[in-house]
């Protein structure tokens, strides 16, 4: 049965009425919709549906939608600067870190969480801190660049 | 399904009365539900915003952890890294930053799982878990808790509400490390936490080593103190390694054949003493264990 | 022309991805869209002996039931043997027994389960060299009335057989001063694009629209025509962004089912994939293998012949598996200067999910076991394992196992650089060592078309077949038409990735996008640079063969300011004979077969066109008291000919480097006694993670391949993924003493290695 609830994502209050045992990643992306949040797994093994609630990083997949009520709730929609590419984004692309993508919007997430608590990650702490994000394409190579050297501009 | 978001504990425990189940994180019970193990139940009640239960306190030669404490503050904060730092490393190494964010230790103690990261270290520094129901709290010792695979002793209606250690000695240090074949998003293969209190020239007083994924639960090695008390730490690491062999009973899966877990957590057992001894006698041994000191805590 | 790090390359589909506004297929949601679900087998072997759907279809919010039966009665795949629903045999467990569209995904569970599905369990063949015995039951009784081309040789449970043999291989092992035999044993693996996979379908009357996640929309769209019974001028397929393929995406798969509920249901339906259907339902799975190596060795330490015998586990039906042996047996038999070579492939029925193209289909198994067994031969002569292979490895001018002369290669340089980037030779501690190991891999030329129109503003737009997996090579096309023409890359828009819509294009795989697509769209841009260069002659009053094209203008050559802009040629040609350009370039031919070599059963992977090359070498550090290892280091060469993008090259570089270490150390398909994977999902399927991926260095060996791709260029994409396990492989027998000969060689085999006599 739906109830109707509120989510504030991207700083857009949005009204819910859905059931309560759905998860955050499929309310995100059909009732919000927001599809730039990916499923790419069953388990909260792969990180593509990361956002961030409150500022830290989750696991939009496994976790209730309902419980991010009154929370703030970022999605990869919600990180640009202004019409601009947020730094993450544009170095992700200039450094060659995006190849099929469907990792990226998570891989973003999970970069922007831990600049924000630790603006000069070392490599360790940037590998450790992206290691819930998986990327089949790229190596991490390009992305572990991309984060260093957006650490760096900042 | 219905979802009641507590702000209380009271609020929590009348729900839990009334048949609902906690939700914290929700990384056993969402992912769960979404593979098809076991659907959500019925009734949930949110204790994330239960301010009480998010609480870390030191008091009369305790400390309590609210249940509702991420790993993410336990890896991090300054007192349990200093005295209570294999509870630090088993936090370190759970599934990933986001595990780590939603993931508390409430929820890791209460599934009940022998693959749990958090159980090793806290069985060896003694600690208890306070279960609390609508009129009713008691104590309870973690090796009472953990009945079988998945199981405990508490009631449906009981909350576990704070984790309570005892403050260590001085000259005492713990250490958690585990078998894994990755260094991030892995489940124990096996792991073994320890807590050993040492003379000022090294030898061994006391100890107590824990192991995991060897049994139905996670189990305490029998007879350990006695049998390292008075050692070198070297001499300590081979006779506690060759004990944890002997102990453990473990089942053979995707993971690990018995035989090859029965090798590894001898190694894992010796190298959760080694760090714990070295951090008792001073030295600085980054958290987590597994990252400092390499694959599998080499050396 | 090289796109170097500066200026840098950026992709055309790359903001869409990093803002998240790009639609990958499971994005997409039409008015009315109803929800697909499949009714697998569930069990890998069995005849079925109830089928009612009736009740199924009776379930509220259901539109649709189908099984074989209400589809035309087709057989498809490189060997006939498939059916899009059981043909009443269950051959493996994801087999597709029904298919449901319904309002939603609860109601479309209730329709499964209101199916009556029962069977009688037949035994199961779980083993390649079981399924060899005589005894052992058929996995397909009817085999020999299955239709499949001529060259396939084929025999009961052997799906496809291949044999090569040249020169007198029993005397030169007779005569040989040592004579080695291995026997390594590879696991099955998966592709794991990230992105499981999606098919929308829609019907417009009797056209029907697929979107679907695929590598190859043309094959998908002839599958879907070929088991439908429809003109593919009635099916187009698009795909929109697609999350990563490596193989996984290739072939038909879906798109049929879903446009056959579609069109029962009168509704447009989709289907998403949950990881574990990824894991266990396409027929897409890198092959189980045993591959077993004799080699002779001269006094002077080269090679005096080589036998090899490879069984692949074929799996349940035959997909495009049916070349697998023939790729199998030349890697068994390697890039090496051998005389006196047999080789046996065979790829056998099992009741396995299917085998079928993974990135370097057959390739890194198989060169993980020669490359380890080159080990145990240099160690048996006392010869460094680098200095063997310079000497007895291929390079220009040299005569390969099947007696094709190499031109202009660079092995050799991949060797020298690899090593030298490393630690090779340095004094390391006693629990690190360095393993290098060589690799090759064939070219594909093949047909492929692209339209470029230059619009009356000047600015161009690329039309072509090719499809976009995450490479990047579909993003280079503008780079090489702007080089044509004297534009800008960011003057051309692609429109890609849609088959009623631009011409044929094989898709993303045999890593041939630039190789052939890049040649057509060159083609296609050079009409346009005559036309506009006959406009421009006109204008400036000279000849067009004095004009040259540079920086957005044409100009006499010498006089570059006095030329006249491409935008003002392009609207001359607007009101006239438009800016059109088309290109289908003939494709390069694959070198003959040596008549020195009898095959049977040829794939036509005897000579191969623009051959490429690696040489890995990889430090890693083992803990011996429990068998994990760290891979440290990776340093890498290739020859892929002259690298046209230099950061999309480095990223197949990177990418199938770490998608090698997950082969050689944690990626594993395990199955149970049943037959049934035990593994399917991410927990258990132990991809690297960011934590794990050590730094890998990349030198191209540049070489100029004449008449291959454009600029002197050759693929990139499958050959970093060839040498990496089995430069682990050797490390590791480093430090252990000798192979590990199970793959992957995860920690406990590793141990396990370890407590044998002689480690």
């Amino acid at each position: 049965m739906n109830e109707a609830y509120e989510l504030d994502v991207n700083g857009v209050r949005y009204p819910i009425n859905a059931a309560m045992d759905r998860n955050l990643s499929s309310v995100l992306r059909t009732e919000v919709g927001l599809t730039g949040t990916k499923e790419g797994c069953d388990d909260c093994e792969c990180g593509a549906c990361m956002v961030l609630i409150d500022g830290q990083p989750v696991n939009s997949c496994s976790y209730l939608a309902a419980q991010a009520q009154g929370r703030e709730v970022t999605t990869v929609e919600g990180i640009l600067d202004g019409d601009n590419l947020h730094p993450l984004q544009r170095n992700l692309l200039e450094e060659g870190g995006v190849q099929c993508g469907f990792c990226t919007p998570g891989m973003i997430m999970s970069a922007q969480a831990l600049l924000t608590r630790n603006p000069s990650p070392t490599e360790e702490e940037i590998r450790i801190g992206l290691s819930g994000n998986l990327c089949r394409c790229t190596g991490y190579q390009r992305i572990l660049a991309a984060v260093e050297r957006t650490a760096a501009e900042s | 399904m219905t979802l009641t978001i507590a702000t209380s504990l009271d609020e929590v425990l009348t729900a839990l009365a009334e048949g609902a189940r906690p939700i914290a994180g929700g990384t056993d019970l969402v992912v769960g539900a979404r593979q098809g193990k076991s659907p959500l139940p019925d009734s949930l009640v949110a204790i994330d915003r239960v301010a009480a239960l998010s609480q870390i306190e030191s008091a009369d030669g305790h400390i309590r952890i609210g249940a509702g404490v991420p790993h993410r503050r336990l890896m991090s904060d300054t007192l349990i890294v200093e005295r209570y730092t294999g509870l630090a490393d088993a936090a370190a190494l759970i599934g990933s930053p986001s595990t780590r964010n939603v993931g508390t230790i409430g929820g890791n103690v209460m599934n009940g799982s022998p693959a749990m990261d958090t159980g090793a270290p806290l069985l060896t520094l003694g600690a208890m878990v306070e279960l609390r129901s609508v009129g009713n709290t008691r104590q309870v010792a973690l090796s009472d808790l953990w009945t079988g695979p998945g199981r405990t002793s508490a009631n449906p209606d009981e909350l576990c509400v704070y984790i309570v250690i005892p403050q260590p000695p001085a000259l005492s240090g713990s250490a958690y490390v585990r078998l894994e074949y990755r260094r991030a998003m892995e489940i124990a293969v096996v792991g073994a936490g320890a807590s050993v209190v040492v003379a000022e020239d090294g030898t061994i007083v006391s100890g107590r080593v824990a192991m995991t994924s060897v049994a139905p639960t996670i189990v305490e090695l029998a007879g350990a103190s006695d049998a390292m008390a008075g050692l070198s730490l070297v001499e300590a690491a081979a006779v506690i390694g060759a004990m944890a062999s002997d102990q453990a009973v473990p089942i053979s899966d995707l993971r690990g054949s018995d035989r090859y877990r029965r090798h590894t957590i001898g190694v894992m057992a010796a190298r959760a003493l080694d760090a714990a001894a070295r951090r008792a006698g001073g030295e600085q041994i980054g958290v987590p264990v597994n990252r400092s000191l390499g694959i599998g805590a080499a050396r | 022309m090289v796109i170097a790090e500066s200026p840098r390359f950026m992709r055309a589909d790359g903001p869409d991805k990093v803002t998240g506004s790009g639609r990958y297929t499971a994005d997409l949601t039409l008015t009315g869209m109803l929800t697909a679900k499949f009714l697998y087998a569930g069990v890998s072997h069995a005849r079925i002996t109830k089928l009612d759907v009736t009740a199924a279809r009776h379930v509220p919010g259901v539109f649709a039931v189908l099984t074989q039966a209400d589809v035309p009665d087709i057989r498809y795949g490189s060997v006939a043997d498939r059916t899009l629903f059981s043909d009443g045999v269950i051959r493996f467990e994801g087999e597709v027994v029904a298919a449901v569209a319904a309002i939603d995904t609860k109601s479309a569970q209730a329709a499964l389960d209101a199916i009556v599905f029962e069977y009688e369990e037949l035994p199961v063949i779980n083993d390649v060299e079981a399924a060899l015995e005589p005894d052992t039951p058929l996995v397909h009784e009817n085999w020999a009335t299955y239709d499949a081309d001529d060259d396939v040789s084929r025999q009961a449970n052997v799906a496809s057989f291949t044999s090569i043999t040249r020169g007198d291989v029993d005397a030169a092992l007779a005569g040989a001063d040592r004579v080695i035999s291995s026997r390594y044993v590879a696991d099955a693996s998966h592709a794991v694009p990230i992105e499981p996979r999606g098919v929308v379908a829609q019907w417009e009357g009797d056209r029907v629209t697929i979107w679907s996640s695929t590598q190859v929309p043309f094959q998908a769209r002839d599958g879907v025509c070929e088991v439908l019974e429809l003109p593919t001028n009635r099916v187009r397929i698009i795909v929109p962004h697609l999350g990563g393929g490596f193989g996984g995406k290739c072939g038909f798969h879906y798109e049929a089912h879903i446009a056959a509920l579609a069109r029962a249901s009168r509704r447009p339906v989709r289907l998403v994939f949950s990881r574990e259907e990824e894991f266990l339902a396409p027929d897409r799975r890198r092959e189980g293998m045993i591959i077993e190596v004799t080699s002779g060795l001269n006094a002077d330490g080269t090679i005096a012949g080589r036998r090899s015998r490879v069984l692949l586990d074929n799996g349940a039906y035959s997909s495009d598996a049916a070349f697998f042996p023939h790729m199998a047996a030349m890697h068994a038999l390697g890039p090496y200067k051998i005389d006196h070579v047999h080789a046996e492939a065979s790829s056998v029925y099992t009741n396995h999910q299917p085998s079928g193209s993974v990135r370097a289909p057959t390739a890194p198994q198989a060169c993980w076991a020669l490359e380890s067994h080159t080990d145990e031969l240099a160690k048996a002569i006392g010869m460094d394992p680098v200095a063997f292979r310079q000497l007895n490895a291929v390079d220009t001018g040299a005569t390969g196992v099947t007696g094709q002369v190499y031109d202009e290669i660079g092995l050799q340089e991949c060797i020298r650089e690899a090593v030298a980037a490393s630690a090779y030779g340095d004094e390391l501690a006693d629990d690190e060592a360095v393993g290098v190991a060589i690799g090759w891999w064939p070219t594909f030329p093949g047909a492929s078309g692209a339209y470029i129109k230059v619009d009356s503003d000047g600015k161009g737009v690329i039309i072509t077949g090719a499809q976009e997996c995450g490479t990047g090579a579909v993003m280079t096309l503008p780079y090489l038409a702007a080089a044509e023409l004297g534009m800008a890359p960011e003057d051309f828009e692609l429109v890609y990735q849609d088959t009623s819509v631009g011409p044929y294009d094989v898709g993303a795989t045999g890593s041939q996008t630039l190789l052939n697509n890049g040649r057509a769209t060159v083609e296609a841009a050079r009409q346009i640079a005559v036309q506009l260069k006959q406009l421009a002659a006109e204008k400036l009053e000279a000849s067009p063969d004095d004009i040259v094209l540079n920086g957005g203008k044409a100009f006499v050559a010498g006089s570059p300011d006095s030329g006249v802009t491409i935008a003002e040629l392009a609207a001359i040609a607007a009101d006239g004979e438009m800016l059109l350009g088309r290109g289908s370039g003939a494709p390069p031919e694959t070198p003959e077969a040596p008549n020195t070599v009898s095959c049977v059963g040829d794939q036509g992977m005897n000579g191969w066109a623009g051959p490429q090359f690696s040489c890995h070498a990889v430090r890693i550090r083992l803990d011996r008291d429990t068998g994990v290892v760290r891979v440290l280091e990776v340093n890498t060469a290739h020859d892929s000919g002259v690298i046209i993008n230099q950061i999309g090259a480095s990223g197949q570089v990177e990418g199938g480097v770490l998608m090698g270490i997950g082969q050689a150390l944690t990626e594993r398909t395990v199955y149970g006694a049943d037959a049934k994977q035990m593994n399917a999902g991410l927990l258990e399927y132990k991809l690297q993670t960011m934590a794990d991926a050590p730094p890998i260095s990349i030198h191209f060996a540049e070489v100029y391949t004449p008449d291959m791709g454009p600029n002197g260029s050759k693929p990139i994409a499958e050959a970093p993924n060839v040498a990496t396990a089995a430069a682990i492989s050797n490390a590791i027998a480093k430090l252990v003493g000798k192979p590990v000969r199970l793959l992957p060689m995860t920690a406990e085999r590793v141990w396990e290695t370890l407590q044998e006599d002689g480690a």
